[in-house]
């Protein structure tokens, strides 16, 4: 299904009040007025921005104002993200804030985990260790073959605090909006992969331990912590049933683990795959 | 006047191993709810009094009614503490 972001430059339409329903930094979603339900608009607060979204349309009408256009790189980063994001989820494949990995075994992993959790590095040691890598921040989920779930990348490179870059050996981009240095999958010596169907949820977090450890979780465990990292499951009564069923499907599907991450990573990333046998 | 309850209109349901994650959409919240639980607020997609709620557990388990009559109350009142149920006089 084709999704369609239609963009002109004049005057956006204002939508007054505090009646967001979702925000997110500098980004306030609203629902349309009583008369228009199902309509859902989306305000750039920065600078003017406004896009608006019909009921089961996949088409976003966007509306740019020349301050917006001059602030392009923030304006795409962080509305026409945002807008995407909710076009796409009309087109059956929902935001999720994870990375996913293939691993030398031919299973598709995908690391969830709150922020700070871990998720990139461990991405980044993955990839330097001949997995294959999808991304570290940001996934899509939807039906796959034979009533599997499937988890798509967005592709973008993969953020690292400075502190942890001088374990790797390749030289990163500096990504001042991030505060990080960025590295593309084949930067660090491994190939991108653009979906998987995953055997293992990793739910990452960084532990005080010496070595890395993994406990299973069951799949409601795993289901609950897979709302926390698709919070626009909340949004857009329509589409949140079909949301929610896909992360249960997911859940039931994959093997799911709680994994405190430990130093020990560093030397050998291959560990997950023993933890996880 | 018979007292009858149904699901709030913000709730989503997905069964997950004879289990249940319930998702509040206009509180944000979500829940873990039993196999029971998960059977009682299905049931509750249409209007229904605590006896027929009753009706639907001894129908599935083989407990007594006095049993079933205090699941259903007690649940009850922990989902209307969490409005995920809301009551009308009529069914």
């Amino acid at each position: 299904m084709p999704v369609i972001l239609d963009i002109a430059i004049g005057e956006p339409a204002h939508v007054a009040g505090d009646g967001a329903v979702f925000r997110q930094p500098g980004v306030a979603i609203h629902y349309g007025a009583p008369d228009r339900p199902g309509v859902v608009c989306v305000q750039w607060e920065a600078a003017r921005a406004h896009a608006t979204l019909e009921p089961g349309s996949t088409t976003a009408q966007v509306t740019l104002s020349r301050a917006a256009v001059r602030r392009l790189d923030e304006c795409t980063r962080v509305f026409l993200n945002a807008v995407l994001i909710l076009v796409l989820r009309r087109a059956g494949w929902h935001h999720l804030h994870g990375g996913i990995v293939l691993d030398p075994d031919g299973r598709g992993w995908l690391i969830a985990g709150d922020q700070g959790a871990g998720k990139s590095t461990t991405t980044a040691l993955l990839a330097t260790s001949g997995w294959r890598v999808g991304t570290d921040d940001m996934v899509f989920v939807g039906w796959g073959t034979e009533a599997r779930v499937a988890v798509a990348a967005a592709r973008t490179p993969i953020a690292l605090r400075e502190r942890v870059t001088p374990r790797f050996r390749a030289h990163g981009v500096l990504a001042p909006h991030r505060k990080k240095i960025v590295y593309w999958p084949e930067e660090l010596g491994s190939r991108w992969i653009d979906r998987i169907e995953p055997d293992i949820i990793a739910f990452v977090s960084a532990g005080l331990d010496r070595t890395t450890r993994a406990a299973p979780l069951t799949a409601r465990e795993a289901t609950a912590r897979l709302i926390r990292s698709s919070a626009w499951v909340m949004l857009e009564p329509a589409l949140a049933q079909g949301h929610l069923d896909l992360l249960g499907r997911l859940a039931r599907q994959a093997r799911s683990f709680r994994i405190r991450l430990a130093e020990d990573l560093f030397n050998s990333p291959g560990r997950l795959q023993e933890l996880t046998a | 006047m018979t007292t009858y309850y149904r699901q709030h209109p913000g709730l989503r349901l997905t069964g997950v191993e004879d289990e249940g994650i319930v998702l509040h959409l206009d509180t944000r919240r979500y829940f873990s709810v039993n196999e029971t639980g998960l059977l009682i607020l299905d049931a509750l997609r249409n209007p229904q009094s605590a006896e027929q709620l009753v009706g639907v557990l001894l129908e599935r388990y083989n407990v007594t009614a006095e049993f079933a009559r205090d699941c259903v109350a007690q649940f009850l009142t922990s989902c209307q503490d969490s409005e995920l149920v809301v009551q009308n006089d009529a069914a």
